[in-house]
């Protein structure tokens, strides 16, 4: 069956409307179990009337082509019906971790210029004390109030009982824009990662060749939608293949997701590595009574996956774990161990069909084998970004020598598996989550308490990175239980949750080179305590 | 201030949130922003506001804020 009929690339429309022309209608897309475990089934004939009802909403209230929209949400019915009728409108999606601070949220919304955004109540609060630095933010749009506060901020619900459930999605080209995503770089303010709606096709295409989905799975992807992961496979790929998604609303509890795989039957399940180190942790009575024997297969992304993972994982579970990598940039699953291949514990695995991988020196030198460097991507897949929003400078930089870089470094075996080595930048990896130091350096200066400071990403048995800030006090102050306190609700009211730091380490002065950029590679060699290599730069 | 007030403030103060009313039987689930990360926060938060300490022991067995409560009043007594 093709995945494109009559040129029609529109991601909205493809997981609903034409699903239920391919005979799924009143086949259960989403089972919606929330945090105090009510379940809710919404067929893909409901799943294409909310998201219509909701691009009227937007149709409404004056979005149109091209016009940007959030969401900042914890997961929710909500978040689906909002994210695919955006699409269907040919709207811009962005998305946002519900644990973003005002800072974050300032970032975000304001250099994509977003003229709304959805959110709960207690997470209105946030926005409303950046309000008035978004002059483009016309509307918030809550989603458990009963009734509009005022002009601007709506209540979700009563749009759309407003709203019909008739929508018609405009032909919508591959080349048209769809999802935002903002990552981090290790310099500067966050950065808007632009696609497409044709990236549909190498999502689609990759939960075939890797994840193996059909349309008799159960499917559950335990990413947060603020995450690439949580919309290109935890919205996008599965329902333009007809799949059954679970989608559970609670945190991490060991016996509740288990509980999960096993009364939902999931048969394909996707989650991260810092989970399954979680998972590992527990005793193996929580698993022992439970029959995973409808699950088919395990997936991983967004840290390496260590080989005791996947020891465990066979042992206790039964079933092995298949990591894959790919990053916000690529859109879609670009280096994986799967099915069919055999798995090289702790790789990436190989390259997926379409996408061609290559280890490069800075100076664009393609290397052998065995010989580490910048892991590149040949341009081409359909799920490439096509730009960083408001910044296309930096986005011409990440092309060279005909190749994409990652900022990841690696190594390339002779069977061709690739192997995960670092990044090649200051970028933190904590649990899956790119953190960029320079936010929570800035964060941290504003504490009147801190006079200078330095973030680092260093080693962690659960998280892969943590963070580690250093920080200089003014003279007049000293650190004590309260302080650290102060900084780490600052960090994380300011930025975000996973953005506070783990370590909070107090120093006399923050190594800078001579042009006054902080040296965290030194603060890093400090931290582990090896050498700090060639420190000519260094001011002193 | 009975205990569960200045809980309450506690909770407010490290969720960002002035409208959070605890409730005993409450768990992480029903706290917005309640992870695992924050967590942490939280539990620094408290041992700073009672001036006590959490054994790692004690941290794993909270199930919900009512536990949280009776551990404190244990060691404020």
């Amino acid at each position: 069956m093709n995945l494109i009929v009559n040129e029609q690339y529109n991601i909205g429309h493809i997981c609903t409307r034409q699903q239920c022309d391919l005979g799924f209608g009143p086949k259960t897309a989403l089972r919606w179990v929330s945090a105090h475990h009510e379940k809710t089934d919404y067929s893909f004939v409901e799943l294409d009337r909310e998201s219509n009802r909701f691009a009227n909403v937007l149709q409404g209230l004056g979005f149109s082509t091209g016009d940007i929209f959030f969401t900042f949400l914890p997961k929710a019915p909500e978040q689906f019906f909002s994210f695919l009728g955006g699409l269907k409108l040919q709207v811009i999606c962005g998305t946002l971790f519900s644990s973003f601070g005002e800072d974050a949220i300032l970032d975000r919304l304001g250099d994509a210029g977003a003229k709304g955004i959805v959110t709960k109540k207690s997470l209105v609060k946030k926005i409303l004390r950046v309000r008035d630095q978004l002059p483009k933010l016309q509307y918030i749009i809550v989603t458990d109030i009963e009734e509009h506060q005022s002009a601007d901020i709506l209540s979700f619900w009563q749009l759309m009982r407003d709203a019909s459930t008739d929508f018609i999605a405009p032909l919508t080209s591959a080349d048209t824009p769809s999802v935002l995503h903002y990552t981090s770089g290790s310099t500067g303010k966050p950065k808007g990662v632009l696609h497409v709606h044709g990236s549909v096709l190498h999502q689609s295409a990759t939960a075939v060749q890797v994840l193996t989905l059909c349309d008799s799975d159960v499917y559950w992807c335990t990413a947060d939608q603020g995450w690439v992961t949580g919309t290109s496979y935890g919205i996008i790929a599965p329902w333009t293949l007809g799949v059954t998604q679970l989608h559970y609303g609670g945190g991490y509890n060991a016996k509740t997701w288990f509980d999960l795989l096993e009364q939902e039957s999931v048969t394909i399940w996707y989650s991260a590595p810092t989970a399954l180190r979680m998972l590992l942790q527990e005793d193996d009575d929580v698993f022992s009574g439970c029959d995973l024997s409808q699950l088919r297969h395990i997936f991983s992304v967004g840290e390496p996956l260590n080989p005791e993972v996947i020891a465990w994982a066979e042992r206790v579970l039964g079933h092995t774990v298949y990591d894959t990598w790919f990053q916000t940039e690529t859109g879609g699953i670009m280096i994986s161990n799967r099915p069919g291949v055999t798995v090289r514990p702790g790789s990436m695995g190989i390259p997926v069909a379409g996408v061609e991988a290559a280890i490069i020196t800075d100076d664009g030198t393609v290397l052998g084998d065995g010989e580490q460097g910048n892991l590149c991507l040949k341009p081409g897949w359909p799920s490439m970004f096509v730009t960083y929003l408001n910044n296309t400078a930096v986005y011409g930089q990440k092309f060279r020598s005909g190749y994409y870089f990652t900022g990841d470094t690696a190594l390339r075996d002779q069977d061709g598996y690739y192997w995960f080595k670092g990044r090649s930048d200051d970028v933190i990896n904590t649990a899956g989550h790119l953190i960029s130091p320079f936010e929570i350096e800035s964060a941290l200066l504003e504490i009147d308490e801190v006079a200078e400071s330095g973030v680092i990403g260093a080693p962690d048995d659960l998280l892969y990175e943590k963070v580690v800030a250093f920080v200089c006090l003014h003279s007049r102050f000293e650190y004590s239980k309260q302080l650290e306190l102060k900084i780490r609700l600052h960090v994380s009211n300011k930025a975000s949750s996973i953005a506070t730091p783990q370590e909070i380490i107090v120093v006399d002065s923050i190594p800078k080179n001579k042009s006054g950029k902080i040296m965290r590679r030194v603060l890093k060699a400090l931290y582990l305590g090896e050498d700090a290599g060639d420190i000519s730069t260094l001011e002193t | 201030m009975e205990l569960q007030e200045r809980l309450n403030e506690v909770f407010c103060q490290v969720f960002d949130d002035e409208d959070i009313r605890i409730a005993p039987e409450m768990t992480a689930d029903d706290v917005d922003g309640w992870d695992s990360l924050s967590h942490v926060n939280l539990i620094v938060a408290v041992e700073s506001t009672f001036g006590i300490r959490f054994t790692h022991k004690e941290v794993l067995t909270f199930k919900n804020i009512g536990d949280l409560m009776n551990c404190i009043a244990a060691k404020v007594q």
